[in-house]
């Protein structure tokens, strides 16, 4: 599904290059679940937001379904990321001016769905994650597990076949953080390539493979 | 999608009701002004414009060339509108007017005195006044016709219907019959007559207007269709030569200007039209437009202010998918339904300050209610506004990169920064130019108001002598001084305080023969000095004990300056042919607005004067009684015509009126500015205070006084506002002595009006931000902190 090769990406400090991550190889293929592991400041999110396009690199070569990433222009790569990615957050990040049933319609508009097909999806998207009764509800309103549902649900509106997700689990207790994983694994077996960034042991073996960084490089991979 | 906008617009703005409010309000004030101002600006542009034959009228005016000077003036020889029709086959039609005339019409026992003036047989031919009775063709044909408004029509004869053929005794002096009734002159016209008497009569009972040598009336006329104005411009522009031949340092030329124009462009330099009105319509235009600039700023920054806030959402919507351009949409439409509520509510202020404002500026606006075109402009201009305002934020928050903003890194880049600082000191400085106009323009007014005038202008009234009065005016003054308060009173010939005529036919020993100055000149009654409280320097005033005062002069000091005698009194002076003797000299008084310069005038006696002002002095707090006296003591000797009086002060509150007019509207202006300009600082202090509540914080952990966390947070701002001030400084000074250039009589441009905006901005700023600043460093540091 994607491949990075010689992937490097570094800042320049008092005149010397900062290697954020350095020399980094993967191949990712369809139907994976992936986690990201390693201690903070190993270039972990990093990785994940240049997976997802919202980060550049500044050395190697990036293809994402046969597309070179690095050479696309900037309209081309949102164009194809809002298509085939979805992001999961640590914290979330609903809009907190709009309700549940906005909030998991929002990528559909930006795609043009018309509006009568957007109902029948997001429709569909809340009743499969039981969340029918909170649809007019405000973030403010609900708990670290349901919003973050509401982020899943929202993620996946669109139909993505690749799923992102930084420490989706980070601000959950420890049962909503289960409940969170079990639909992962629940997605994964549907044909979704999950990739999710984590510190925790755990979870991150609901996954089909383990990528350990450390400063910037992968250190070890595992099959847990 | 628009849908999905609207709601986040909607509930950020109700979210927020005190950023909301502050924004809508800041911008709704800047667009009543501009509407208020669009209003009285489109309603100057409109005088005169509905003549149907607009594009073909022109009014005749001269360029006149004396005394090694080039003047300009609508003011030509009474023949000249007719010549030019007779001997020019492009002018299809001319009439020569006279000046505002204020007859008085007796129908029956009804006296009436009203606005009016002579005007030739073509004049309903060529201007769009409709007639409600009578033809434009016949309307002034003879010599007796008069045509009246609907208003004088009905308050002398009842309805406009029954006026057709009636006669009416003018000045009772002579019988004219009504031969149509026109409706009322509209509002937008320059003219508000109510009466047209026929030119002939004006030929014949003035007789020097038939003469060419005067130069008096005013001339216009039209072109036939399809004439080249240029052409005929060029074609008569010797006429006045070719009657009066030759003469020797003086030549009059002919020229036309646009009869549209004419109100706009009223004034002459040099003997070329430059401006007049169209430069307060510019100026006010101007301040408009700044107005509203500065409220849009006021929109971008606070707008941008609250971008930390807003930067989260726009990071999620770049990262579910939206487009930089369906961002910017996003916000451009945010702005352009703030600004339509802004807009409903200026047009709902616009309503109620109309009328206040039409009392400020002495107009009769009306709200365009069921003006399409209005509405329609409406639309277009709050649409504007919004784009402008909008247009900054929106490209400002769409350029966030996403994962920066989520992560919370984001740090607003310096330019941004920049930019906004600059927004502020741009409006600090229009603030601080216009208070620093306002302080100028009202010193400038106290300087007029309280300016010796070289007369006392206090408890001074102006009678005008009309009909038999003018045959009695030895009883008048008898039996005037008999009331009780009137202390002194005397006949002029025209009106002392609004001199005009000039006459260059003076001379005196040792004039130099090639030079032909001019001499205001006037004819008055005795007593003149002591009623007007002027100042005698040397000699006497005239006198009844001296048979020989009708060769006698009195000269000015100015007079006296530009003759150059040593010891004036009793070296001859000869006035208009008459060799006599300088009696007196006057110290100068102030004869007409202090736009112009006080010139050397020569009062001569007239101690009977067929038309004229008497001027009566009356004691403090007896006004009332006494003008009621003197009420009756007019109409008992003249029965036919009406009382008219005039006081002094306020004849000179009305010479003034467009200064007094700048002075409220400036201040106005200057207030708008400071409040809107105070919004947009509060939004900056908001921004500043999010945006540094960490560092705040960490300086209060490490111990920092409430003091020096105001200080830290003030600081920047109030060098801004100075900066602001700085750069506003040289401007205003240059604009305002420019603007006091138009008074030969002024006051110097001095430190205070600097001195008072510089406080007066700082000392605003600073009781601005001191809330918002005040409440970051009380905040407490352990909250600010747990966020990171």
């Amino acid at each position: 599904m994607l491949s990075l090769k010689h992937i490097s990406k570094w800042i320049t400090l008092g005149g010397k290059p900062n290697f954020l991550l350095k020399d980094v190889n993967l191949t990712i293929n369809q139907g994976e679940f992936v986690s990201i592991m390693g201690p903070s400041g190993s270039g972990k999110s990093t990785l994940l937001h240049i997976i997802g396009m919202l980060d550049d690199f500044n050395e190697g070569e990036y293809l994402f379904m046969d597309q070179p990433v690095h050479t696309l222009k900037e309209k081309q790569r949102s164009a194809l990321y809002k298509q085939h990615i979805g992001f999961v957050f640590q914290a979330y990040h609903l809009i907190d001016e709009l309700t549940v049933y906005e909030n998991i319609e929002t990528p559909l508009i930006y795609q043009n769905v018309k509006s009568s097909e957007r109902k029948a999806i997001v429709a569909d998207m809340l009743d499969r994650f039981q969340i029918v009764g909170k649809k007019d509800l405000f973030p403010t309103q609900l708990s670290g597990g349901q919003q973050q549902l509401v982020g899943i649900a929202r993620a996946l509106i669109a139909k993505p076949q690749l799923l992102l997700a930084d420490e989706p689990t980070g601000n959950l207790n420890s049962k909503q953080g289960e409940e969170i994983m079990d639909l992962f694994k629940q997605l994964n077996n549907e044909g979704v390539t999950i990739i999710q960034v984590t510190h925790s042991e755990k979870n991150a073996g609901y996954g089909s493979r383990i990528i350990h960084l450390l400063d910037g490089r992968i250190e070890q991979e595992q099959q847990p | 999608m628009l849908r999905n906008y609207f709601l986040v617009a909607y509930r950020n703005l109700t979210r927020n009701k005190f950023f909301s409010s502050i924004n809508i309000i800041g911008l709704a004030l800047g667009l009543t002004c501009s509407l208020l101002i669009m209003l009285w600006v489109l309603d100057e542009k409109s005088i005169n414009q509905f003549h149907s034959n607009g594009n073909r009228l022109y009014t005749v005016y001269e360029k006149q060339y004396f005394d090694n000077q080039i003047s300009g003036q609508r003011n030509v020889p009474g023949l000249l509108a007719r010549e030019l029709k007779k001997n020019y086959p492009d002018i299809e039609y001319s009439t020569a007017m006279t000046w505002n005339e204020q007859n008085t019409f007796r129908y029956g026992d009804k006296i009436l005195q009203m606005p009016g003036t002579y005007a030739d047989s073509d004049f309903f031919k060529m201007f769009s006044y409709p007639l409600l009775h009578g033809s434009a063709g016949t309307a002034l044909s003879s010599p007796v016709s008069v045509a009246v408004s609907r208003k004088m029509a009905v308050a002398l004869f009842g309805t406009p219907d029954a006026a057709m053929g009636k006669v009416l005794r003018v000045d009772d002096r002579k019988d004219f019959t009504v031969t149509a009734v026109f409706e009322d002159m509209p509002r937008n016209s320059s003219w508000q007559y109510d009466y047209i008497l026929n030119w002939n009569d004006k030929l014949e009972s003035s007789p020097w207007v038939r003469d060419w040598d005067n130069h008096g009336p005013a001339a216009h006329v039209m072109l036939r269709a399809g004439a080249d104005p240029e052409h005929t411009e060029k074609e008569i522009r010797n006429i006045i030569t070719s009657f009066t031949g030759e003469q020797a340092g003086f030549k009059a030329e002919v020229y036309l200007q646009k009869f549209s124009d004419q109100y706009l462009y009223s004034n002459f330099k040099n003997g070329v039209i430059s401006g007049g009105k169209i430069e307060y319509v510019r100026l006010f235009s101007i301040v408009a437009a700044f107005i509203l600039l500065i409220a849009c700023i006021n929109f971008m920054n606070l707008t941008t202010a609250r971008s930390v806030k807003r930067a989260r959402e726009i990071g999620i919507r770049k990262v579910v998918g939206a487009m930089r351009y369906s961002l910017i949409k996003q916000f451009l439409g945010e702005a352009i339904l703030v600004t339509t509520i802004a807009m409903i509510v200026s047009i709902l202020l616009l309503s109620l300050l109309l009328p206040v404002f039409n009392l400020l500026t002495e107009k009769q606006l009306l709200f365009p209610w069921q003006n399409l075109k209005f509405w329609t402009a409406i639309a277009v201009f709050t649409f504007c506004t919004g784009l402008l305002a909008g247009s900054y934020p929106a490209l400002f928050l769409s350029s966030f990169k996403p994962i920066l903003v989520l992560k919370g890194v984001l740090k607003i880049k310096g330019s941004a920064n920049w930019f906004r600082k600059g927004l502020v000191v741009f409006q600090f400085a229009l603030s601080s130019l216009l208070i620093i106009g306002t302080v100028v323009v009202s010193q400038q007014v106290d300087y007029i108001r309280e300016k010796n005038l070289g007369y006392n202008r206090n408890n001074l009234v102006k009678i005008e002598i009309t009909g038999e009065l003018a045959q009695k005016t030895q009883l008048f003054r008898e039996q005037a001084l008999q009331i009780p308060g009137v202390s002194g009173i005397t006949i002029a010939e025209n009106d002392p305080l609004d001199l005009g005529n000039t006459t260059a036919s003076i001379s005196w020993e040792g004039k130099d023969p090639n030079t032909k100055p001019e001499f205001t000149h006037i004819g008055i009654g005795y007593d003149f000095v002591e009623t007007m409280q002027l100042k005698m320097i040397a000699g006497r005033d005239f006198s009844p004990l001296f048979g020989t005062d009708s060769a006698s002069f009195i000269l000015n000091e100015s007079a006296v300056n530009k003759i150059g005698y040593t010891n004036p009194v009793g070296r001859p002076f000869t006035y208009q042919g008459r060799p006599g003797k300088i009696i007196g000299v006057i110290s100068d008084y102030h004869f007409r607005s202090m736009h112009i310069p006080i010139g050397p005038m020569v009062l001569h006696l007239k101690r009977n004067p067929a038309w004229g002002i008497a001027v009566a002095r009356i004691e403090a707090g007896k006004t009332q009684a006494a003008l009621h006296q003197l009420e009756s003591l007019v109409r008992r000797l003249n029965p036919a015509f009406t009382f008219n009086y005039q006081f002094a002060d306020a004849g000179f509150e009305q010479s003034y009126r467009t200064e007094t007019l700048m002075q409220r509207l400036s201040g106005a202006f200057a207030l708008l500015a400071v409040v809107i300009s105070c919004l947009g600082l509060l939004g900056l202090a908001m921004f500043a205070a999010e945006q540094r509540v960490r560092e705040i914080g960490i300086r209060k952990i490490l111990g920092a006084s409430l003091q020096s966390l105001f200080v830290i947070l003030s600081r920047e701002f109030l060098l801004l506002v100075f900066i602001a001030f700085v750069i506003a400084c040289p401007i205003a000074w240059w604009a305002m002595n420019n603007w006091l250039q138009d008074f030969e009589y002024r006051v110097q441009m001095n430190a205070w009006p600097f001195a008072l905006a510089g406080t007066a901005a700082i000392a605003i700023a600073l009781v601005t931000i001191s809330f918002q600043t005040l409440r970051a460093a009380l905040a407490n540091p352990v909250k600010s902190l747990k966020s990171e």
